[in-house]
């Protein structure tokens, strides 16, 4: 069935079956590769990519769900000679060992920090009409759904703070 | 000079920008095939009757293959040729392969393979320690035994003695990106196989054999994996294989791709184990004799279990120096999952044992357990005088500023000086056994020994003395939430078991414009492996390290090498990568002294230039001089490891060139009503010899430590009494998640020289740092220790579970 | 991807999405967020010959308060949830409840009907729904018809919805003043399906009174233990070891992280850490 949706700002057509999860409408007829498998569950997190600007895992949506709604890859956030801040700080902060989460883990923290900036209440301080701050543990549970095999945890985190400019 | 500069991995910038290429990113050539296996659903017996005309029928179906089908036994073992990549009508483990799809899609495939009718008759299914026992399901004839000195005699002399057991769990290795392979085929029936693999000559030897080929007839390539933990050294053969047989049979390029459910269900783990222990002891807790039992669970297939379990063997004494040792190991053959390598590859369970009898030995005499550790490690070594520039990484809650740890401060921070380290329990000088000899129970001499001074360095630099009166003050006052700390050694054996697999090749092109192609046999799985080596050719040459391309590890450019594994990646590599690099260097060096009337030993390589008496040109200039020359810019680098002497059997010899070390101290806090538990801290010291590349380095113990820390507790493999693996996903298997690294983690490279001739001294990193996490085990132990005078027995994994089962056990 | 073959349908009204799913006699499902559903596909537990999806049904949509309370639209996404203005004083319960869901980027998808047709025993909304007295308005072939919380949860996966109904909307009673709540639940790890967890709702705390305490995680659905609820109504909720017998109405069940012996523990342990945290 036909699908239009705004991939990273360009408008695309895709003719699917519609069992197609976006996932793999991203990866197998879009050639947008970045976007990774992990688990097809919706456990990892590697198939993070964001709807409207919201992050949600590719893999556990179909393609055909989306008519009409943009979606940002980690493709849409950076490109090697032109990264977004928060990649330049995966790079210089040494977030990952693998790379295989990495996608996923940046296109969650984008949104994340745009969900803070927001307004959303904390996920971790029991005054829940409070605003969120940045802290560490904070990050932790806001990137609770997005796995890192490597344990890369300590430098994700580092990186998170230092593009949100904020030290926790 | 580049070597030890704290550099970024080298695809970075495509890391981050979902850039870099696995092998299911490769972009699927037009008319490619899709494979699936079909599975068997009982663990024990043999089919019956096997219809696969549903299969056949089904839409998108090309070809479907039983074992009948395929040009031969197609064996994927890596050792014993007990793998058919099909089953031959014997059923050995609940998810073994019995036939294969080839399909048009991933999808269709998946669905075909769902349309079999297959009956069994089924047979009783072996599928615990226990069990295995009973019916002596084993490898080899009977155990192996390793013993020195008179175990016997010096038990029934021994003062006190001491006995236990311990349960560990295995391990699964979920690596996020799953085992992958692509075969295209190529003219002449020749096969390029595109490999998620650490062993691609493995890869290529078995395709070869599979389809009756010579090795030439094979190339296997592999940029990078999404993860390996040694989970890829032996377990992608059968996508390898199964991809190549249908690409040759069809002419087609055929993908696989294990979805996660499959991929745990399929592929062998960590071996699970348990671990007898007797222990003789004198009054003060030295160690006089240990006889240590430790029984493998190695499933199905033979796979590496027998070097693994060799090498728990190794590690049975861990630090420790014990007069007499009897470690007696049993490979018991179960109806599971073949067990496979998985970083360390035996060390850990080994060493847990050894850990577990400190920390029992402790608790049982009353006495700080680092003081039992102490008074029993090896003898330091000789006037050993560690170079005081230990980096340092902090991360903590509210830690440090991170802009303050940018990649070129993180490798060069001085935090503290080995000298001017407080010794803790000072009246157990290491002299107190100075007498004795210091050799292993495998009787290798041990003459690199640095526990002594990092546990001196560790107990102050993590304030060790004060927190465990702190942990005793808590626990006092709390009757809910305890708290644990612990410290825990690491003396890690580096090299392969198999010598001869102790040998490395690389190969180097340099152009007439100065950029450099390096190419070698080590595999990159996100250890940073190939910016390493990449270091290492950059300062051979002098020149920029962004100078220097890396290249897809492949056959067809460096032959004949061995897995990346046993932490030896940039050990072997980067000696060959240097050989290699050293040879150009002096054709170039000869060539310009020719050239400019100097001695080719003035020829100097360093800060992108070459200088000689009198004259001096970019190193570009140099390559465009020297090939006009007509000198070769190109050449290979060998390297094996020197004076490696090993007889498994007997269990003497010299089975490492040198061990690294490490220790830790984790403190945790349990809350004793549910078994819940938490890191509160953890302090880390290791040895990473002259670290190459101290960012990497920390990365990788950071990593190790998180990994080990998440096999002893979160990460519990749940079997069910038919065989089937019921933790199959993510949402029942749980490895750690960002919230469960430690809320404090501060993490220092020990940075003294390796004393055995390395690349540029430094030391293997890869598997070492997985058991410091064995202190966090301990730590949990001591808390549970907390809530009564019983010893808790904890067993591995320490689940919320088996906490409270530990809790309840202490108060008796 | 490996989901099982299926049509799927994206109606525009309400009357079209019921009129698809009688002709689908029981082979059609509803999708709704997909957050469950997607994975039991790719784990084959559901092989559905047609999705019918829900997100264009605008009967479905709107979150609103009214004088009966605040009233959720099926189609309603967690996150809307999440960001409804002054929730943690409209529904102090619900506020506190949802970080526990999962995580972000389910919340973002996951609906809040989805949850409550899938009833998950280990689900935290049908609890709180059992909690609040909820009542959940449901449409079909025979009219639109409302079932109190109590009355929907039955069994494993099971509700009073038929298979030709649809949730339509959900109805969180307004909360008195003196109402107290209480949430726990003990999980793995945040995020995850609870090994035991309860949603209170008490309408004053010193005594407890009109308790309704809904459990989850622990048997093969979210359920009240009425005699527990008597035996604590009336008390100060302090002393609560007679009360705790009550629990062994439960019949536990036990999986892969823990046995049923641990779980019952757990339930009790859950139970005396939201009571105290509700009487503090």
């Amino acid at each position: 069935m036909q699908t239009h949706l705004t991939i990273n700002g360009t408008q695309r057509r895709l003719d699917l079956d519609p069992r197609t999860t976006l996932l793999d409408a991203l990866r197998h007829h879009l050639g947008l590769t970045g976007s990774k498998k992990g688990c097809d569950h919706g456990q990892c997190g590697a198939c993070t990519v964001m709807v409207n600007g919201r992050r949600i895992n590719a893999c556990l949506t179909l393609a055909c769900m989306h008519d009409g709604d943009e979606v940002t890859t980690i493709e849409g956030i950076g490109q090697p000679d032109d990264l977004s801040p928060l990649q330049q700080a995966f790079v210089s902060e040494d977030g990952f060992q693998c790379g295989y989460c990495t996608p996923g883990q940046i296109c969650s923290a984008t949104a994340m920090l745009q969900e803070i900036s927001d307004g959303w209440p904390s996920h971790v301080t029991s005054d829940l009409a409070g605003e969120a701050e940045l802290t560490s543990d904070e990050i932790s549970e806001r990137m609770s759904g997005n796995l890192c095999r490597c344990s890369a945890y300590p430098n994700i985190v580092q990186a998170i703070h230092k593009a949100a400019g904020k030290n926790a | 000079m580049t070597v030890s500069k704290p550099l970024p991995h080298d695809a970075a910038p495509l890391h981050v920008t979902g850039a870099a290429r696995y092998v299911d990113d490769i972009p699927t050539p037009a008319n490619c095939l899709h494979l699936a296996f079909g599975l068997s659903e009982i663990a024990a017996g043999r089919i019956t009757s096997l219809d696969l005309d549903p299969v056949r029928a089904a839409p998108g179906v090309v070809a479907v293959y039983a074992a009948s089908d395929l040009p031969g036994p197609c064996d994927c073992s890596p050792s014993n040729h007990d793998e058919p990549l099909l089953s031959d009508g014997s059923i050995h483990y609940l998810g073994q392969p019995v036939f294969l799809v080839a399909a048009t899609s991933h999808l269709a495939a998946r669905q075909a393979a769902r349309l079999a009718k297959i009956s069994y008759d089924a047979a009783p299914a072996i599928l615990t320690i226990e069990a295995a026992l009973a019916a002596d399901s084993r490898f080899e004839e009977g155990p192996r035994v390793w013993t020195k000195g008179d175990v016997a005699a010096e038990m029934a002399t021994a003062p006190h003695r001491l006995s236990g057991s311990i349960e560990i769990g295995g391990q699964e290795h979920f690596y996020l990106e799953g085992q992958a392979s692509l075969a295209l085929p190529q003219e002449n029936g020749d096969i390029v196989v595109h490999s998620s693999t650490q062993h691609p000559t493995e890869i290529q030897h078995k395709v070869a054999e599979a389809l009756n080929l010579p090795m030439h007839a094979v190339r296997c390539e592999i940029r990078r994996m999404g993860g390996g933990f040694g989970g890829k050294e032996s377990q992608g053969n059968a996508l390898a294989i199964a991809t190549s047989v249908v690409a040759h049979a069809t002419g087609r390029p055929a993908k696989m791709r294990y979805d996660r459910d499959d991929d745990m269900t399929i592929t062998g783990k960590r071996h699970d184990f348990r671990i007898d222990y007797e222990v003789g002891h004198d009054a003060d807790g030295r160690l006089l004799a240990v006889d240590f039992t430790q029984f493998t669970r190695c499933g199905w297939a033979m796979d590496l279990s027998l070097p693994v379990a060799d090498r728990a063997m190794l590690h049975a004494e861990n630090a420790y120096l014990i007069p007499a040792v009897r470690i007696t190991s049993h490979r018991l053959r179960t109806n599971t999952q073949s067990a496979t390598a998985y970083r360390g590859f035996g060390g850990p369970q080994g060493m847990l044992g050894m850990e577990r009898v400190m920390d029992h030995l402790a608790r049982s005499l009353g006495r700080d357990p680092v003081e039992i550790r102490r008074l029993n490690y090896y003898r330091p070594a000789e006037a050993v005088a560690p170079v005081a520039s230990n980096a340092s990484s902090t991360t903590s809650l509210d830690g440090v500023d991170p802009s303050d740890q940018d990649l070129t401060s993180r490798g060069a921070t001085p935090e503290r000086t080995a000298g001017s380290a407080r010794r803790f329990g000072g009246a157990h000088s290491p002299k107190s056994r100075m007498g004795a000899e210091n050799t292993t129970p495998y009787g290798m001499e041990v003459t690199d020994f640095l526990l002594h001074e990092m546990t001196d360095a560790l107990l102050v630099s993590s304030d060790y003395a004060h927190r465990v009166n702190k942990v005793a003050e808590w626990n006092a006052a709390n009757s809910i939430l305890k708290r644990g700390i612990a410290f825990s050694p690491v003396k890690f054996g580096i090299s392969f078991t198999l010598t001869h697999l102790n040998q490395a090749g690389a190969l180097v092109h340099v152009y007439q414009d100065g950029s450099v192609h390096l190419n070698h046999g080590g595999t990159e799985m996100g250890q940073g492996l190939f910016q390493k080596v990449a270091q290492v050719a950059a300062s051979r040459f002098g020149i920029d390290p962004a100078q220097v391309r890396i290249t897809a590890t492949d056959t067809g450019k460096v032959p004949n090498t061995s897995a990346t594994a046993a932490s030896s990646g940039s050990d072997l590599n980067g000696m060959a990568a240097q050989a290699a690099c050293d040879t150009i260097r002096g054709r170039m060096a000869d060539c310009l002294a020719g050239l400019y009337q100097a001695r080719p030993d003035q020829v100097l390589f360093e800060a992108g230039m070459v200088r000689m008496p009198g004259h001096e040109m970019t190193f570009a200039e140099a390559a465009a001089t020297v090939y006009a020359q007509r000198v070769s810019l190109s050449a290979t680098g060998f390297y094996k490891t020197p004076g490696l002497d090993w007889d498994r059997i007997a269990g003497r010899g010299r089975p490492f060139f040198y061990f690294a070390y490490g220790a830790a101290v984790t403190e945790v806090v349990i809350d004793t009503l549910t078994g819940e538990n938490r890191i509160l801290r953890a302090d880390l010291l290791h040895d990473a010899g002259s670290s190459l590349n101290p960012a990497l380095d920390i990365g990788q113990i950071e990593g190790g430590y998180v990994q080990g820390a998440g096999w002893l507790t979160t990460e519990e493999l749940v079997w069910d009494g038919k065989g089937r693996l019921r933790t199959h996903a993510p949402s029942t298997y749980k490895i750690p998640a960002c919230s469960d690294r430690p809320d404090v983690f501060n993490v220092a490279l020990w940075d003294a020289p390796n004393r055995a001739e390395t690349v540029y001294r430094s030391k293997a990193v890869g598997e070492p740092p997985f058991m410091l996490g064995i202190s966090a085990f301990l730590a949990l132990s001591h808390a549970a220790s907390a809530c009564g005078p019983h010893y808790p027995d904890l067993v591995a994994p320490a689940t919320a579970e088996n906490i409270l089962a530990a809790v309840n056990r202490a108060r008796g | 991807m490996k989901a099982p073959d299926f049509d799927y349908a994206r109606p525009s009204s309400l009357q079209e999405a019921l009129a698809l799913l009688a002709a689908g006699e029981g082979g059609a499902q509803p999708l709704a967020g997909g957050q469950s559903l997607m994975p039991m596909l790719n784990f084959r537990i559901s092989t559905p010959e047609m999705l019918v999806d829900l997100s264009g049904l605008p009967e479905l949509r709107g979150l609103e308060q009214t004088p009966q309370g605040l009233r959720i639209g099926a189609m309603t996404r967690y996150c809307e949830l999440e960001a409804f203005p002054d929730l943690a004083k409209i529904q102090p319960l619900v506020a506190a409840a949802l970080p526990h869901i999962a995580h972000d980027a389910i919340r973002n998808r996951g609906t809040i009907g989805g949850s409550v047709a899938l009833a998950d025993p280990a689900a935290e909304m049908p609890a709180i729904l059992l909690a609040l007295g909820a009542v959940i308005s449901l449409d079909g072939p025979n009219g639109p018809r409302d079932v109190a919380a109590d009355d929907y949860f039955l069994g494993y996966y099971e509700t009073a919805c038929e298979p030709d109904e649809l949730i339509t909307s959900i109805l969180l009673p307004k909360i008195e003043p003196g109402d107290s709540f209480g949430f726990h639940e003990l999980v793995q790890r945040h995020g995850d399906y609870a090994m035991a967890g309860v949603a209170i709702r008490s309408s004053g705390i010193a005594p407890l009174a009109g308790l309704r305490i809904g459990f989850f995680g622990v048997a093969d659905r979210a359920l009240r233990v009425t005699a527990l609820e008597d035996a604590l109504n009336g008390t100060d909720g302090t002393d609560i070891a007679g009360a705790l017998s009550h629990l062994s109405e439960i019949d536990f069940q036990g999986d892969t992280k823990i046995t049923a012996e641990t779980r019952a523990h757990y339930a009790g342990v859950a139970l005396k850490r939201a009571l105290k945290e509700m009487l503090t």
